[in-house]
């Protein structure tokens, strides 16, 4: 509801020349055209341009810690970027559920506006009570902010021992519908269905955000996964949509494998696969099967992109038996952060970051307890300032 | 609605002093007049007299598609070398076809024989009002449990050594109802059909397998965090039977954590029980982490039918006819229906000269990491049996 009113009050100035030429100066490289209410049919995913940033260039950043180890992963990040001199002002909100008007907890209204006036946020680790009236808050947020399709990059680290050492996989998920629509009902006395949703619209914008992200980041090919052998009509027009936004970007290989086939291959030869892009439950079966691949869910790092803006996340619970020791890891969310940057299009920056906490890892003296060292969360923050020159 | 209707049954002098756990519960010994009429809340299957003349078993063959006609091959040759007394029955299912008189011909050949050995059946039609082959067959037979048995080989070369789990499948329902439709222009629905009757079946054969097997734990795989009553109720039905079997460990894990285990930890699982796509994937992972699809065979087994296939369903259309398909998958699968017969003499005979020929000897097919063929490998096993 307070977007669409938001929206409603914006629009005069969205549609005004002000606001275009704000935008061409703001982000060049997007042919000027992002700033203007577009139509559906050719919805480009996150609009660098809209992103809120000061004239002196530096961009204003949606900050959620998050419960439990999410404060300190949270300022072990803020310190390694306010030494690193990168641009980037945090604004720190707090999304503990208020009762709303509706007598349903909800993320509290600051929260929304801070993240729709930034468009950017990152986010710690949330926890949502359990009991009755608490609807999961990822999932609002999500909701709120329409974010469609989760970007999860596995990539094997050096000094991270696993099994496999050819990981370098990302894997895209569909964010918004699929299995997880949340459609179940008891038909008769012990017969259950759930509704697996798949709609067009949905499919055409992660098949079109899948081609884009492959092609700003040198990726070769894009495997679009399914069962459509199974489930003919819903992954049948999945997988229609990825081969029509395949033909637009003729450079990028596309093909499209079977989930079982894909399962059977990654586990033996993980270094097939390049760009997958697939339906919510494959998607989310798939991108943590690739994050085990390289050490965990502490070691991956995961975005959120949505019409409106991005959400960059640490994908770990939020640890509550090591909460408040120093003991953390805050690798998933310095590499989230990271992902951030460069999606801010602050990419020396991040370069800079990501090669410190590369060294970090590779030399293996400061890991914490979970990467099998003895290190606090301070010293592992210390050791990656020390290699930020 | 079917508990009421059944709690009126029990009026009947069959049922006055037998107390049954769910209608699907009810012993396979009534009789049909019984089963049609008294009992209207039980599956109805119609029974066939079983074929077995002389000591030799009659089985179903359905070679299916790809690889499926000379691995179906491979079998009969050893089995004529070891005088196997079985007699397939071939039953060719032609893709192209869009109606299912084929499909149905292989059914009724099945249910006369009790048992078949099947390969993959390719369903070329794209279009959804066509059935899978597959998923036809497994339905129409109630074939609600599929057991995937993974043990190690330690002549293949893998990065995890010593597995040894079970799979345990939901076989008919589940995310393959293949119940779609479009309610909308560019909106399509699915539907995923968890009922309790199927959970607390496949349930109860999971716990008893780990019972009679020695099996020390059962672990329940769902995602009902997110699907809340289909998954939640699997995950419900199998923690009220593992009230009934005390001895035998039962936990749960989500998929996705179970999926990270698996590739980080896979020494923790025991016996794994799940519905019908969490067991494909989880199947395909561990098949992976075992060295591929060429190995392992899976069991579907019913109240009243077994069908034995290749593990991981894989039609391999891309490497047919190259003689370099591995044909230990369905070697597997023909051991495992010896064995179900209760001929076990044979499938003795060729699960030692398999293991010696995979393990010591290790002459295996390119996709394990061996250099030989299809036709090497069968002739090796061959010429192990009986040492």
């Amino acid at each position: 509801m307070s977007r669409n009113y938001i929206k409603e009050l914006l629009k005069p100035f969205r549609e005004s020349k002000l606001f275009e030429g704000l935008s061409k100066w703001l982000a060049p490289s997007s042919g000027g055209s992002a700033g203007v209410v577009r139509g559906r049919e050719n919805e480009v995913p996150a609009g660098r341009a809209g992103s809120a940033a000061y004239s002196t260039g530096v961009r204003r950043v949606t900050l959620i810690p998050g419960h439990g180890i999410g404060p300190e992963i949270t300022v072990a990040v803020q310190k390694i970027f306010e030494a690193a001199k990168v641009p980037i002002e945090w604004d720190e909100v707090d999304v503990t559920a208020v009762r709303g008007p509706d007598g349903k907890f909800g993320i509290p209204q600051k929260a929304i506006d801070s993240v729709n006036t930034n468009k950017i946020g990152l986010k710690g680790p949330l926890m949502t009570p359990v009991g009755k009236g608490y609807r999961s808050l990822n999932l609002a947020l999500r909701k709120e902010f329409d974010l469609y399709a989760n970007v999860r990059p596995c990539k094997s680290l050096d000094g991270i021992k696993t099994l496999y050492d050819d990981v370098d996989v990302v894997t895209i998920r569909e964010n918004t519908e699929g299995e997880y629509s949340g459609i179940e009902h008891e038909i008769v006395d012990g017969v259950v269905q759930s509704i697996k949703l798949i709609t067009e619209e949905a499919s055409k914008r992660v098949a079109e955000f899948a081609f884009q992200f492959a092609t700003e980041n040198n990726r070769k090919k894009v495997t679009a996964v399914h069962k459509a052998n199974i489930m003919r009509m819903s992954d049948g027009l999945f997988l229609r949509c990825c081969r029509d936004v395949a033909t637009k970007y003729p450079d990028i290989k596309f093909e499209e494998r079977y989930l079982d086939t894909v399962c059977l291959n990654m586990v033996q030869d993980p270094s097939k696969f390049d760009v997958l892009v697939m339906p919510n439950l494959y998607g989310d079966i798939m991108s943590d099967m690739c994050s085990g691949l390289v050490g965990g869910l502490g070691l991956t790092p995961s975005g959120n992109i949505g019409k409106n803006g991005a959400l960059f996340e640490s994908v770990h619970g939020t640890a509550p038996d090591i909460a408040g020791k120093d003991l953390a890891n805050p690798t998933a969310l310095l590499l989230s952060a990271i992902m951030m940057l460069r999606h801010l299009q602050l990419n020396e920056h991040a370069d800079r970051v990501q090669n410190a906490c590369y060294e970090v890892l590779r030399e293996g003296k400061a890991l914490t307890g979970d990467l099998g060292g003895t290190g606090k969360c301070s010293d592992y923050t210390n050791a990656v300032i020390s290699k930020l020159n | 609605m079917a508990v009421r209707l059944f709690s009126k049954l029990k009026v009947l002098p069959e049922f006055r002093n037998v107390s049954f756990a769910s209608s699907a519960a009810a012993p396979a010994t009534l009789s049909d007049f019984d089963l049609q009429h008294k009992t209207p809340v039980i599956r109805k299957q119609k029974l066939i007299p079983k074929a077995h003349y002389g000591g030799r078993h009659a089985v179903t063959m359905l070679p299916g598609g790809g690889i499926g006609p000379e691995c179906m091959g491979y079998v009969r040759d050893i089995f004529k070398y070891i005088g196997a007394p079985v007699d397939f029955e071939v039953v060719d299912i032609d893709p192209t076809m869009d109606n299912d008189d084929d499909v149905q011909y292989a059914i009724t050949t099945i249910k006369r024989n009790g048992v078949g050995l099947k390969g993959n059946i390719e369903t070329k039609s794209e279009a959804a009002y066509v059935t899978s082959r597959n998923v036809a067959l497994r339905n129409e037979l109630d074939m609600y449990a599929y057991i995937l048995n993974c043990k190690s080989f330690p002549g293949v070369p893998t990065r995890h050594k010593d597995i040894d789990v079970v799979i345990i499948r939901q076989n008919t329902e589940g995310e393959y109802a293949m119940l779609e439709h479009e309610s909308v222009n560019g909106v399509i629905e699915s539907m995923k059909v968890v009922t309790a009757s199927n959970s607390e079946r496949v349930a109860r054969f999971a716990f008893e397998f780990a019972k009679r097997n020695g099996r020390k734990k059962v672990t329940t795989v769902h995602k009902a965090n997110i699907m809340k009553l289909s998954d939640g109720l699997f995950l419900e039905t199998s923690r009220r039977m593992a009230k009934e079997y005390p001895d035998i460990e039962h936990n749960d894990m989500i998929i996705d954590n179970c999926c990270m285990q698996l590739v980080a930890k896979p020494h923790q699982f025991d016996v794994m029980l799940m519905t019908n796509l969490y067991g494909s994937i989880v199947s395909n992972v561990v098949c992976g982490l075992l060295g591929g699809a060429g190995l392992l065979s899976g069991r579907n087994y019913g109240d009243h039918y077994a069908v034995f296939e290749p593990g991981t369903r894989n039609t391999g259309t891309a490497i047919a006819g190259k003689n370099i398909a591995n044909p230990v998958a369905m070697i597997n699968a023909s051991i495992d229906m010896l064995e179900h017969l209760g001929h076990f003499f044979h499938a003795d005979l060729l699960k030692r000269a398999v293991y010696k020929t995979i393990n010591e000897d290790r002459i295996l097919t390119p996709d394990v990491g061996g250099t030989a063929t299809s036709t090497e490998v069968v002739n090796a096993i061959i010429g192990n049996i009986g040492l």
